[in-house]
């Protein structure tokens, strides 16, 4: 293979070397369902109260009956994960059914998702909103407001419950909005941390609602028959003035289960954190369904069947629609200050859950749209990317306004946009699982898992699971279409608009593309490979690797091309294209990858070559995690040294922290390499990726030699070395902290490493010296630029 | 009247069936997930 150059090739193109994989870290299953869960989980704190003012008394049972019916549903998420690694509905549906009807079924799970995060933030609100309200209430039963207070209320201060989780929503809503313009980083680490959190406050609201249950009794809610079910004015819709609902028993049961969906939202997320599971995938998602699934029924479906035993019957509805585990809190047994402080405790777990929903509503949404986008279904304008943070910022403004306008025009009425919500839910999982059942009879691959049971008869297989889950789904939805006049003209409005945005883009990119393709032919020849190769990029071990991300700010590859001979060291300019949450893993086609902007940055990264009259090897990598893709690439290109900018987010010392994680992630055999971080005043900061010799302090160096001279005067040892004390030394400090010493070594360790050392990057990267603009250059040994010049 | 009866009837019947076939999904994939639960070779969580 030739080695790949900015000279052009024989027919006067550029070799780019596109990898066609996401440089993915995996996770484990625990991880997963809680990033699931932060988001299904939610719900418990609204969809109760949202089916009862619907229905009446009997909801818990059509929660739990939802609650049950989605491990169904998780089941069609596994056969479909098992046929695609990204087997969201998307990609599903378009399989199947075809790119129309996949940009329908995209149009009504975007509605699901953005409207996750005003429910989310509303809710979260009128949590908040109800704790300061029912504390201003105690107060001023004890006489703890002042009477100027109480006169300039006319009463009891009070804050309007709408009002201010209006205002929540907006705040929390806009600081996302800024959080995924910076480009936050989405950790399954703070996911485990939130759930965590909620599994103790779920124990404790078990155990003493069972604890007051026991004490004070209660009854079971009316089973849901006929007669038992209480249609509000507004949960028959466009059937209001009908005898249809109250005529037929089991259409009521319908109705009654089609207002409760929306207690299983967020499935989709099974299907986005699959292709970063760790191996082994399928029976890791079986575990990750079966830990959300059960999770889910006890958290979402009993506190709802344990708020209407509990609470009173004309609090409520009244008083607690809106936050059901706080009115559940209030009416345990025990003292007062104790129910409010437990209270406390479910608001500040429903403020980072709730949160934590507005956020992964408008990541998901920005994923989903760019998954779309890559398919060239929606314009490249709004691909491209925010020029400080590298963010697709059109798509999460775009997001964000679409969810600020619904926080806005709901005023808070968490009903209305419960909903509302239930239509996107609802939709987008018949178009999925009708689609599942035609690809029971087009799809030809693997397929490692089938929703049980299957018949076969003559031949022909009867997916009869399958059609079960699709056939309660598409009654559902279809009697949902009638009873929820809201979600209906609402999703119908949304979707009909984003169906067109779609279908217009895709007609404008079409048209682009092909001149764009042309273009682009004229420039760069791409070669796609599946993973990175040295052998594919067609370099020599021990070359520099520079990652480019802004094509304005390229000094670091300046700084690089100005030091390095190039005939004798390969330079590798690389580009990670970042696959957001929710977009294809595997197989990408180049024009998913190589968009305009990453022609634009290959563009000046030629020509700032050519000015130097030097080679570079070009290398588009498709990540999730922009370190990650430089570590794992560094590690399979056999690089010496790394050379980056500065970030505009992080510090040089942090940037060398993350790449060291990021190395640490890597299986071993492993290499180390030397970092490079160029700020822009041309100061450059050194740092060793990986276990390396350590900077010594002076004493220790003395030390050692002191210890070495009383050592080579004993009898026999004579010819010991000073790395012979060493390795004594350090087999014995394992030996030590790995026995009784432990606590004592780790005691003494942070004593000192207070002092000696506070910066932790030190621990991973050591900072081995710092290089002063304008100086001139001696190649080490090894051939990477001299730190120390 | 008459189509409007047919319909919601089909309808009903669909949900029925459907909920009837989604019980014997739960079932056998409920046996199925205690032996995923059961089974510790290549539990790698941590």
């Amino acid at each position: 293979m030739s080695t790949t150059s900015n000279a052009p090739t024989g027919n006067n193109r550029v070799r780019v070397v596109v990898a066609t994989s996401v440089m993915l870290t995996f996770i484990s299953y625990w991880r997963a369902a809680a990033v699931i869960l932060n988001d299904l989980g939610s719900s418990a704190f609204y969809a109760g109260g949202i089916a009862e003012q619907a229905i009446g008394k009997s909801a818990p049972w059509f929660i739990l009956a939802v609650m049950l019916f989605a491990f169904a549903v998780r089941a069609v998420y596994v056969e479909s994960c098992s046929m695609f690694v990204r087997g969201g509905v998307y990609r599903v549906v378009k399989e199947a059914l075809g790119g129309t009807l996949a940009k329908l079924s995209v149009s009504a799970l975007m509605f699901d998702y953005i409207l996750t995060g005003p429910v989310s933030g509303v809710s979260a609100g009128q949590y908040i909103a109800g704790l300061i309200n029912d504390t201003l209430t105690i107060a001023d039963a004890h006489g703890w407001i002042p009477s100027a207070v109480h006169h300039l209320f006319h009463g009891t201060p009070q804050v309007g419950v709408n009002g201010t989780a209006v205002v929540f929503a907006v705040a929390v809503t806009m600081y996302f909005w800024w959080e995924n313009i910076k480009g936050i980083e989405e950790s399954s680490e703070k996911a485990l941390w939130v759930m965590q959190i909620t599994t103790v406050m779920v124990v404790m609201l078990l155990g003493w609602s069972f604890f007051t249950l026991f004490k004070v009794g209660g009854h079971l809610p009316p089973f849901p028959t006929l007669a038992n079910i209480h249609y509000s004015s507004e949960s028959l819709g466009f059937w209001k003035h009908s005898k249809l609902p109250h005529m037929f028993g089991i259409l009521g049961l319908i109705i009654g289960f089609g207002h409760s969906v929306l207690a299983m939202s967020g499935e989709e997320s099974l299907a986005q954190v699959y292709r970063e599971l760790a191996h082994p995938k399928l029976k890791n998602l079986k575990r990750t369904a079966i830990v959300i699934g059960v999770y889910s029924f006890v958290f979402t479906g009993l506190v709802s069947l344990l708020a209407v035993m509990l609470i009173p019957d004309d609090v409520r509805m009244k008083v607690y629609s809106d936050n059901l585990i706080a009115g559940l809190a209030m009416n345990m047994v025990g003292p007062q200050i104790l129910r409010l402080a437990f209270r406390a405790f479910v608001v500040v777990v429903g403020f980072l859950i709730l949160s934590g929903a507005v956020n992964t509503a408008i990541v998901g949404s920005n994923g989903v749209l760019n998954r779309v986008s890559e398919d060239g279904v929606l314009a490249d304008w709004f691909r491209r990317p925010h020029k400080r943070f590298g963010t697709t910022y059109r798509i999460i403004n775009l997001i964000v306004g679409l969810q600020l306008f619904t926080i806005i025009v709901s005023w808070g009425n968490i009903y209305t946009l419960g909903e509302a919500y239930a239509f996107g839910v609802v939709w987008s999982f018949v178009f999925k699982t009708i689609s599942m059942l035609v690809l029971r009879y087009r799809y030809k691959g693997v397929r490692a898992w089938k929703v049980p049971p299957n018949l076969h008869i003559f031949g022909v297989e009867i997916p009869i699971g399958l059609a079960s889950v699709g056939m309660v789904l598409l009654s559902t939805a279809i009697v949902n279409l009638f009873t929820k006049s809201v979600a209906t003209v609402s999703g119908l409005i949304f979707s009909v608009i984003f169906f067109a945005i779609f279908s217009f883009s895709e007609r404008v990119n079409r048209r682009k593309h092909a001149d764009h393709a042309a273009q682009m032919k004229e420039q760069f020849q791409l070669q796609q490979a599946d993973t990175v190769e040295r052998e594919t990029v067609g370099i020599r071990p021990g070359n520099v690797l520079v990652p480019v991300r802004d094509y304005n700010t390229l000094n670091h590859l300046k700084w690089v091309l100005e030091r390095t001979d190039t005939k004798e060291q390969d330079v590798v300019v690389m580009t990670a294209r970042i696959s957001q949450f929710g977009t294809a893993a595997y197989g990408l086609s180049t024009e998913q990858i190589f968009s305009d902007y990453e022609q634009t940055v290959f563009t000046r990264a030629v020509s700032v070559a050519e000015s130097f009259g030097k080679k570079i090897s070009l290398l588009l990598v498709p990540a999730r995690d922009p370190w990650s893709a430089v570590a794992q690439t560094a590690h399979n290109l056999e690089s010496s040294g790394v050379v980056a900018g500065l970030s505009s987010k992080i510090s040089a010392a942090e940037q060398a922290f993350v790449l060291g994680s990021a190395w640490e992630a890597i299986p071993e055999p492993k290499q180390q390499f030397i970092l490079q971080i160029v700020e822009p005043n041309g100061t450059v900061d050194t740092f060793r990726i990986g276990p390396h010799t350590p900077t010594m302090k002076n004493e220790d160096v003395v030390l050692l030699h002191r210890l070495w001279l009383n050592v080579t005067r004993e009898p026999g040892l004579e010819n010991v070395h000073h790395h012979d004390i060493l390795t004594q030394a350090l087999t014995r400090f394992a030996r030590d902290y790995g026995a009784n010493d432990h606590e004592t070594i780790v005691k003494e360790l942070r004593r000192h490493g207070g002092e000696i050392d506070p910066n932790p990057v030190r621990r991973i990267a050591d900072q081995v010296d710092t290089v002063q603009p304008a100086q001139p250059r001696t190649d080490r040994d090894d051939g990477t630029p001299n730190p120390s010049t | 009247m008459s189509l409007t009866f047919v319909l919601i009837k089909i309808l009903e019947y669909m949900f029925v069936a459907g909920w009837a076939g989604s019980v014997i999904v739960l079932l056998i994939t409920g046996v199925e997930d205690v032996g995923t639960l059961l089974d510790k070779k290549d539990d790698t969580s941590h």
